[in-house]
């Protein structure tokens, strides 16, 4: 709450001054009808002119106080407040008993010039504590707002990515491509189609729930990563071989979604793809003491540079970042004689 | 008249296959002459074989189905295929080049072949320039990757290549003949000192 009292001082501006001055007119009318009311003075039209003198006067002058002196404390803020009522309801009383021709004068005398300010003092009180309390209110209304669009521009944040990771995994080239192929197996090898819908499904299903789920086991995301290569391979032909080796111990090793994904995307797309004769594409797990390695292997095109190769690994890069921190990593190499290797490295002793 | 010829390039079989069914059945006298698994397999088929049409993947291996045509311009009528570069094959909307999403339908491939029978009956020449309207479209195409910057670095690490994204690099130090390379996290964080080769062909003047 610090930041709620430090901060807020009423600012002044046009439209502030304008609100202020007009509730003033309201209330200086309701407390001439009220003292009217009580038998205080001389009659409602003396009374409500000056309430509204002695009113409008004492607004103008904490407006002023505050705009001069521009207190950056509450205490001081107070004093300025208190100090420009008194002045307020002095020169407020005197451009009163002017307009109503009573002689000034009469101030001079003991109780006529105590109770301008007195009056003065009391509802001016009420008033600013009524303006003030008001300031405070909107003021934290504020924060609120503020706090709430942050908090909506975080959830937008996350969604963005969530959509991202989504289209990621549906790649249009992909499910057209793959739909293209499932409309054609329909006619001339029925079982083939049905395996290769199944695989789609299975692949769909699992990266779709997956983004909502924080982890997996290695076993299940390489289950999803079978679906997607069978599907490649039916597309590919013998232009893709693939082989995946985890061994048992790691196998129920929890391990973040749709990490790999992206990595064999990338192998397929840019390594074995555009290669005319195709090529190999080996996962490969292993524990190494307290690292868990993941390698990623094609013996495609390999590195050219540029492209936009760089933004699935940059994705990966930055989730293996926030999940683990500096112990997770994502190296490339070069494989030899062609094609590129991409390592995942995270801690092994979560497990 | 003689008998229509096509060539069909498509790197996936299964494909290729279906569009041929598919044009089996809306125009039973086209003659496929050749199929082509590559962009360079498609550009030898059309200079050997001389097809009228030419049914051209847009993504293949080798050569793309663009490059392709733009080699062939003139020689027959291109129709491209593509899963979903929906934009950049937009592109020829209003040229005398046709195209085809995936996966194809027989109503819009019906449209395509008559277009096609259209043109050859009235003996118009397919255009015999395609350079400019290709180079649009793989502009619309690529657009995401323009020139932009290095991005990455190869460099030596023990005997192999390693990739370093140029966003990892902490800073370079001269060294005796070669540029070491220390990159984030892998050096500072953990402490271990990791240095990098910069290879020969990756000069220093490419990062700026």
């Amino acid at each position: 709450m610090g930041t709620v009292t430090e901060t807020k001082i009423p600012i002044i501006n046009r439209r502030k001054t304008l609100t202020y001055l007009f509730y003033t007119v309201v209330f200086n009318t309701i407390i001439a009808i009220f003292l009217t009311s009580v038998k205080f003075g001389d009659g409602l039209v003396k009374n409500f002119i000056f309430s509204q003198c002695i009113g409008i006067s004492i607004c103008s002058c904490i407006l002023i106080g505050l705009y001069l002196v521009k207190p950056k404390r509450h205490l001081i803020e107070l004093f300025v407040i208190i100090t420009a009522m008194i002045v307020g309801s002095v020169i407020g009383a005197l451009l009163g008993s002017i307009a109503t021709g009573i002689h000034p004068s009469i101030f001079l005398q003991y109780g006529f010039a105590i109770r301008p300010v007195i009056l003065g003092l009391l509802f001016g009180s009420i008033i600013s504590y009524f303006f003030i309390s008001r300031e405070r209110i909107s003021a934290t209304e504020a924060i609120i707002q503020e706090e709430k669009i942050r908090r909506l521009s975080i959830e937008k944040k996350i969604a963005e990515n969530n959509l991202r990771l989504l289209q990621a995994q549906i790649e249009p080239h992909f499910l057209f491509n793959t739909l293209s192929n499932i409309m054609s197996l329909l006619e001339t090898d029925l079982e083939k189609a049905k395996s290769m819908l199944v695989d789609l499904i299975h692949y769909l299903r699992t990266s779709l729930s997956k983004t909502r789920n924080k982890t997996t086991t290695i076993d299940q995301e390489m289950e999803m990563i079978r679906a997607y290569l069978n599907i490649f391979k039916i597309r590919m032909g013998d232009r893709l071989r693939y082989n995946i080796d985890i061994p048992d111990t790691i196998k129920d090793f929890p391990f973040p979604p749709m990490l790999v994904q992206p990595l064999v995307e990338n192998a397929i797309k840019h390594g074995l793809e555009p290669k005319i004769e195709g090529g190999e594409l080996s996962i490969r797990g292993k524990e190494k003491g307290d690292i868990l390695q993941l390698e990623i292997t094609d013996t495609g095109m390999g590195f050219h540079g540029g492209e936009d190769i760089g933004v699935g690994l940059s994705n990966v890069r930055e989730r293996l970042q926030s999940l683990y921190g500096d112990k997770g990593h994502l190296i490339l190499e070069e494989n030899r004689p062609s094609g590129l290797k991409a390592i995942i490295e995270i801690p092994y002793d979560a497990y | 008249m003689t008998h229509i010829k096509a060539i069909i390039a498509d790197d996936e079989k299964q494909l290729r296959v279906h569009l041929k069914s598919l044009l089996f059945d809306l125009w039973p006298d086209l003659i496929i002459c050749g199929e082509a698994g590559n962009g360079q397999e498609a550009l030898e088929l059309i200079e050997k074989n001389r097809p009228d049409i030419a049914f051209l993947d847009i993504k293949m291996p080798g050569l793309s189905g663009m490059e392709v045509s733009k080699r062939i311009a003139g020689l027959c009528w291109v129709v491209f295929i593509t899963a979903y570069d929906k934009y950049a094959v937009e592109a020829f909307e209003n040229e005398a080049i046709d195209y085809l999403l995936k996966p194809i339908t027989h109503k819009r491939l019906e449209r395509a072949v008559r277009r096609l029978q259209k043109q050859i009956a009235a003996s118009i020449k397919p255009p015999s320039d395609m350079t400019e309207v290709v180079e649009r479209a793989i502009a619309r195409l690529y657009k995401k990757g323009k020139p932009g910057y290095l991005r990455w670095l190869r460099a030596q690490h023990g005997d192999g290549i390693r990739l370093i994204p140029v966003d990892e690099v902490c800073y370079f130090k001269a060294s005796d003949k070669y540029t070491l390379v220390m990159n984030y996290p892998a050096a500072e964080l953990r402490g271990i000192k990791r240095n990098f080769h910069l290879t020969p062909m990756q000069s220093i003047e490419e990062f700026f």
